[in-house]
């Protein structure tokens, strides 16, 4: 049963609409990520679920129970901050007894709680300091004890990690993933970077410009683009201008550069349209990886090598147009060097045809 | 003023950098300014209020004693007066806080800018007309014969007009139209610099909107609290304007008693004490608030 369901919602500042008619369902225990770039409307959406935003339209279900119109108070959420908004005038002790206070809750419960917070996130004998005493880290843990000891029934993070320099960001990122497979509790992740989306997330949606762009698993996202704009924005990939030429059995029949190559299709085109075949660059084969006779293959010339340690990456001509491919550097496999001539193929269920932008 | 006490009651003080020599010209006419019609005449006033009591002889004779002073504090006229005028400060700078915190709060987190501005500039419009054409209209609102007792009459609701000017209400109602301003614009620069996510914080982990801002908004903007009391207070104890018409003169105040002293008897040398003990008392008055206020922090502040 969906834990969490927004049916076409809509906000509009004015004129802008900054989210436009979002419909999904988000399981009960499931981490659902909403990547996209800044201003797409990540954070308004989040907004609307904790209801610090009223929703021009739609509505908002939580467990079921409309909650379109309840005040924040008594949504049974825990909603954790990009600044993590730790009360300065309090210490981290009576931030994390906030919630249980108002709750009433009696005090011998209350402390013992707060403890059980504390060593949860790893704090334990800070509950004296003050949010000035703490580190960025540190402050993110306490807001995270603080939603987490009311027991929400909902836990809305909106870009936790980016206030924190890089090692630590990939420290918290497997924390609070932990945490919430521990805990079991329904997540919604706002954020802008694909590699938290992608590592910590049961789900991703990805938003572009107020909409849902493609909602799915981080593999579906990654391997199974439904747009140019998620192919893009998630990792890279080659964009090669192409034809649409007809079905080919399963799959679809592209012109590019004057070969019919094959690729999958997932929207309907009509034949003869422009569209662009999509390939990954780590999916380009080089050399005698390319010679299978099932890839689809084609002769390319090396313009570039760039050394990345653990890879090494071609710039490749392909007729007038360009290709990137990403090999291992590994001793048993060949390398090319610039003005080479190459054979480069793929496998045809690697690429994707998909309509023009 | 208010603002030395402030940095006092906080104990935040910004590492000043030097001023470089080459900077000093720039300052050079604020400080002349400064000392020249601030510091002189003040300093001057201080050292006649020492001088022995002469109708009329407005400057220095070195004629030292305390005489001045003691007529002050034997006669329980005077007594009354500092009384009168500590209470008439507090009771409007607790006033201005109550009126002025919920609209300061509108205005400081009203979601569209465009309300807010015009807000602001209704504030800061009504600081502009002159006061005194200010209290002249009050009182064609207020008066015997003004709007209010009228239209009262004339329903019915009451036969003789109600006092409501000519005595301290009238006053309190005049100080808190002059200086409420002051207290909204200092509340307002608080409560902005507090980050709303705190409040939203406080909302869904359980907060109603009131509970919210009474355990988060409230204390966090205790400093531009204490900056808009403090400074309504130094105003209403200060003011002449406003208890001379509102008060019509049966409201004597420190201030008063000064006119009278200097422009109607011409005796600068007592008045000239008053005005000291009007300084000490709004001295002593500040600091026992900030002694109050630090206490109850518990040295947290
Ligand atoms: N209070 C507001 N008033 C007017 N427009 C707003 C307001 N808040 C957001 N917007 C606009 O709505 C759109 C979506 O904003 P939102 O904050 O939801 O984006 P976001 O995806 O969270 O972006 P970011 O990654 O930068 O946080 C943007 O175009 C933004 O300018
Ligand atoms: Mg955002």
């Amino acid at each position: 049963m969906s834990d969490i369901r927004l049916d076409q919602l809509t906000h509009s500042y004015g004129e802008t609409r900054a989210v436009d008619n979002v419909s999904l369902s988000i399981a009960e225990g499931e981490f659902y990520s909403l990547l996209g770039p800044s201003g797409c409307g990540k954070s308004t959406t989040l907004r609307m679920i904790a209801g610090f935003v009223t929703p021009t339209s739609g509505r908002i279900l939580i467990g079921g129970g409309d909650v379109t119109r309840l005040p924040p108070e008594r949504r049974d959420i825990g909603i954790v901050f990009q600044n993590y908004a730790i009360f300065p005038h309090m210490s981290v002790a009576e931030n994390i007894a906030f919630g249980l206070r108002l709750r009433k809750v009696p005090r011998a419960e209350i402390d013992t709680a707060v403890e059980g917070a504390l060593a949860q996130v790893g704090l334990s004998g800070f509950g004296d300091r003050y949010q000035r005493n703490l580190s960025g880290g540190q402050q993110q843990r306490v807001a995270l004890a603080r939603v987490l000891v009311t027991k929400p029934r909902i836990l809305l993070l909106d870009e936790p990690l980016s206030a924190l320099d890089k090692a630590l960001r990939e420290e918290m990122k497997f924390w609070i993933k932990d945490l919430q497979q521990t805990l079991g509790i329904t997540t919604i992740y706002v954020t802008h970077d694909q590699d938290e989306a992608l590592t910590m997330s049961d789900r991703i949606g990805v938003m572009r410009a107020g909409r849902i762009e493609q909602s799915g698993t981080p593999r579906e996202i990654y391997e199974e683009p439904a747009s140019l704009f998620v192919t893009t924005f998630i990792g890279q990939s080659n964009v090669l201008d192409a034809t649409y030429a007809g079905a080919e059995g399963p799959r679809a029949a592209a012109m590019v550069e004057g070969r019919a190559l094959s690729a999958e299709l997932s929207h309907a085109l009509p034949r003869g349209s422009a569209a662009k075949l999509v390939i990954r660059p780590e999916n380009v084969l080089m050399g005698p990886e390319a010679a299978d006779r099932n890839l689809t293959q084609l002769p390319a010339t090396v313009i570039g090598e760039s050394y990345q340690g653990a890879m090494v990456r071609y710039r490749l001509r392909l007729g007038s147009q360009e290709l990137v491919a990403e090999r291992q550097n590994q001793a048993h496999l060949a390398r090319w060097r610039p003005g080479e001539t190459v054979t480069v193929g793929w496998d045809p269920g690697r690429a994707r045809l998909l309509p023009a932008d | 003023m208010a603002e030395l006490a402030l940095s006092e009651v906080h104990g935040r003080r910004t590492g000043g950098r030097r001023l470089r020599p080459t900077l000093w010209w720039l300052v050079t006419p604020a400080i002349l300014f400064f000392v020249l019609f601030f510091l002189i005449p003040i300093a001057s006033l201080f050292a006649i209020s020492f001088d022995k009591g002469a109708q009329g002889v407005i400057t220095f004779q070195g004629n030292l004693t305390l005489d001045n002073f003691a007529r002050i504090f034997t006669r329980s006229l005077y007594y009354e007066a500092v009384w009168r005028s500590v209470w008439l400060g507090a009771t409007v700078s607790v006033l201005c806080l109550i009126i002025g915190y919920p609209l300061a709060f509108v205005i400081a987190r009203t979601l569209r800018p465009g309300a807010a501005l015009l807000l602001t500039i209704l504030v800061l419009a009504s600081m502009q007309l002159d006061m005194v054409i200010r209290l002249y209209g009050m009182m064609v609102l207020m008066g015997d014969n003004g709007l209010i007792n009228t239209a009262l009459m004339k329903v019915g609701l009451i036969s003789a007009p109600l006092p409501l000017m000519y005595n301290s209400f009238g006053v309190i109602v005049g100080l808190v139209q002059v200086t409420l301003p002051f207290m909204i614009l200092s509340l307002v620069g608080a409560i902005k610099s507090i980050n709303p996510s705190l409040e939203e914080a406080a909302r869904s982990l359980g907060s109603t909107r009131w509970h919210a801002m009474r355990t988060v908004t409230w204390p966090l903007s205790l400093p531009g609290v204490y900056a808009g009391t403090l400074l309504v207070f130094a105003l209403a104890i200060s003011s002449y304007v406003v208890p001379a018409l509102m008060g019509g003169w049966k409201v004597v105040t420190l201030p008063i008693h000064i006119y009278q002293q200097i422009a109607e008897v011409g005796r600068w040398q007592f008045g000239a004490a008053i005005g000291v003990v009007l300084f000490g008392t709004s001295l002593l008055a500040m600091a026992v608030y900030i002694l109050a206020l630090r206490r109850q922090a518990g040295g947290r502040m």
